[in-house]
């Protein structure tokens, strides 16, 4: 249809009213039908496989073979917390790939949601460190639920200029009352309330008694007055350390390496009491709609180049035991990792799998501390 | 004409066909074409609308225990809202927080509608889509912008810092009530002013020239005539202001700190990380019920008022 021929038409008023009518509902049904008419130009991302994880980590960086492979990089999906996420994908969010950690992994077994993954489609496999992948409620019949990917510690962050250290790095200094409204913390319940039973001098297999709670909960409740923010965005920590509002924060490794190569002041505290140790990796959800690009984005997330990227910018450990081939003893002694990665697990206080009953409490209870209750 | 011509092709005798029937019906109720012409709203607010509000409050009689809903009647999930204290204290916060939010967005969006309303005689749309600008880009972008006027190293405490007001910066600008309260003030604005300009609008001019002729300086005029016929529209923007923000729930997860958070960041926990969709569903229908009430109040109160000025 020539437009300039029907306006033209309409001003010299040769289109009757119904015709004009016809016309208007021809382009109104064209406008609507289109996203069905284009969905083949629209059908490329919608192919990859979707891979549900930590916001920051959906970085192309992190899945260079699947992009090699595929030419284009998996739909990213993200979540601030792991129970956040399994909470959408029991309300119906299909995904294929997901990012629980080792202490979740029992639970999301539980929903029925997820599969074991099939270890002769993943290259990487046998490479993967096995201290990493036999965990509690992890193997099925000698296949996994999880393919570990990623570990790291969460611990203090601190200004060395602005943080007055007396004695040892430890859990205290998230306690430390000189510097009421000037610390921040993680809003999950998965780090802080760990984190205040390591400071308490919980064993973590008693963390679930009434005793240990009421411990726990006491900690956090008499930290809250020193807190300025919980959060669950780790950038909004870094910016606040960066400019002097906070002067220590629980966070993951790889805020103190990203301060750090910006030259702020930091240092990633070890603490006397050890600090808390997690293993993250990718769960297959069973009704994945590419099985396949599924496995091959696992198998990328096991690859030397993730790793890599992990080490490398982000301070983490990776769990492929050749990643670590790729650097200098002085290279990850400066990123506070070690050749020998499981020195660094057997050091810290590696998080035990518990109950949904459990996490429901200390989240509940959690949820009211932050409030001021 | 056509109704005459199906009358016609119709034998007396001969029933008319159950078609033809229904067509009679439909052509002379006029309630039937009404509801025909409404139909996709009406469709779209039944689907969207009332039965995830049904879905809701069906919920909202569940319990959950782990990851199973027993679906079994209780009033279990009222109860606890009824005795828990962090119940209350958060609705308590969020209505303080959302009625000094309503207060401050109409008197600084007043002027504002007041300069508009009786001191631009050319081009009035364009600075009323002048002030409405702001509402063009996203409400998350907006609260994102007080954070960086707000905060610690922000605009407002560099600029205090450099003239030589304060030495430390203020703590209370971010991360508190105070906070939230300045970031929807500003978010909502453009709802006070539109009702206000419109109320301020309709005031008949030839009045205030009758107060002046009596006597009446600009000051006397405008509390005895302007402000007491613009009642109606503050009245709907405090209401239309207040209603929205006591459910917001991103101004108080991003500015509003330990001390900010309001109840429907609990209400959103309820449904993400503390997993208890019946408790959460709950929360949602009794703070529904006790807005609608302190609305009614609001009505009824200020409609005794304005009759009483009247």
């Amino acid at each position: 249809m020539d437009i300039k021929k029907e306006l033209k038409a309409i001003r010299n008023r040769e289109l009757s009213r119904r015709e004009f009518s016809g016309l208007l509902s021809a382009v109104g049904v064209s406008l609507v039908m289109s996203p069905l008419a284009s969905r083949k130009a629209l059908a490329a991302p919608e192919d990859q496989a979707t891979f549900f994880t930590w916001g920051g980590y959906d970085d192309n960086a992190f899945v260079k073979p699947y992009i090699d492979k595929y030419g284009e990089p998996p739909n990213f999906a993200t979540f601030g917390g792991s129970e956040e996420a399994l909470t959408k994908m029991r309300a119906g969010y299909v995904v294929d790939v997901s990012h629980p950690c080792n202490q979740a992994v029992p639970r999301w077994v539980a929903t029925d949601l997820f599969r074991t993954l099939d270890t002769s489609k993943l290259s990487n496999w046998p490479d993967v460190m096995p201290e990493l992948y036999n965990l509690e409620g992890n193997m099925a019949d000698g296949a996994p639920y999880m393919a570990p990917v990623d570990w790291g510690r969460t611990s203090i962050t601190y200004r060395t200029d602005l943080f007055d250290l007396e004695g040892p790095e430890s859990w205290d200094m998230l306690w430390d009352k000189r510097y009421e409204g000037r610390i921040g913390i993680l809003a999950s319940a998965g780090d802080s309330w760990w984190c205040a039973a390591i400071r308490e001098g919980i064993d973590f297999s008693n963390i679930a008694t009434d005793e240990s709670f009421k411990k726990v909960a006491a900690a956090l409740r008499e930290q809250r007055a020193l807190v300025r923010t919980y959060t669950d965005d780790t950038t909004t920590l870094e910016q606040a350390l960066a400019s002097g509002e906070l002067v220590a924060a629980m966070t993951w490794d790889s805020s103190a390496v990203l301060l750090k190569s910006e030259g702020v002041p930091v240092k990633f505290a070890n603490p006397k009491e050890g600090a808390l140790t997690w293993v993250c990796g990718a769960m297959m959800h069973k009704d994945a709609p590419h099985p396949d690009r599924a496995h091959d984005l696992v198998d990328a997330l096991l690859s030397v180049e993730a790793g890599k990227w992990l080490i490398e910018v982000n301070g983490y450990g990776h769990s492929n035991a050749k990643s670590f081939d790729q650097f200098t003893t002085e290279e990850l002694d400066a990123l506070g990792l070690s050749s020998n990665p499981s020195e660094i697990l057997n050091a810290g206080k590696f998080q035990v799998p518990q109950t949904q009953e459990f996490e429901t409490a200390i989240n509940s209870e959690f949820e009211q501390i932050k409030a001021g209750f | 004409m056509s109704d005459s011509a199906a009358l016609a092709g119709t034998q007396p005798d001969q029933r008319p066909s159950f078609g033809e029937r229904i067509r009679r019906f439909y052509s002379r109720s006029e309630a039937m074409r009404g509801y025909t012409l409404l139909s996709p709203t009406l469709l779209v607010m039944a689907t969207m609308l009332c039965i995830p509000f049904g879905i809701m409050v069906l919920m909202s009689f569940w319990t959950q225990s782990g990851f199973d809903i027993s679906t079994t009647f209780s009033l279990d999930n009222y109860v606890s809202v009824a005795e828990k204290p962090i119940f209350q204290a958060l609705l308590i916060r969020s209505l303080i927080i959302s009625g000094f939010c309503a207060v401050a967005t109409v008197l600084i969006s007043y002027p504002m509608a007041y300069y508009v309303a009786f001191h631009v005689h050319r081009r009035k749309l364009l600075w009323i889509i002048l002030m409405t600008l702001p509402f063009w880009t996203s409400y998350l972008l907006r609260v994102f912008a007080w954070k960086v006027i707000l905060g610690f190293n922000g605009v407002l405490n560099t600029g205090l810092m450099s003239v030589g007001l304060i030495e430390q910066p203020l703590e209370f600008l971010i991360y508190s009530p105070t906070a939230v309260v300045i970031t929807l003030a500003h978010a909502w604005a453009a709802f006070a002013i539109l009702p206000i300009y419109v109320s301020l609008e309709k005031i008949d001019r030839s009045l205030l020239e009758a107060a002046a002729d009596l006597g009446d300086g600009p000051v006397r005029s405008f509390f005895r005539v302007t402000l007491p016929l613009s009642l109606p529209g503050v009245i709907a923007a405090m209401l239309l202001i207040f209603i929205p923000t006591v459910g917001d729930y991103v101004t108080p997860a991003l500015v509003g700190g330990p001390d900010g958070l309001m109840m429907a960041n609990l209400i959103q926990a309820m449904f993400g990380k503390m997993n208890n969709w019946p408790l959460g569903s709950a929360l949602a229908v009794s703070m529904m019920i006790i807005v609608t009430l302190i609305a009614l109040v609001y009505v009824w109160i200020t409609r005794k008022l304005v009759g009483r000025i009247a």
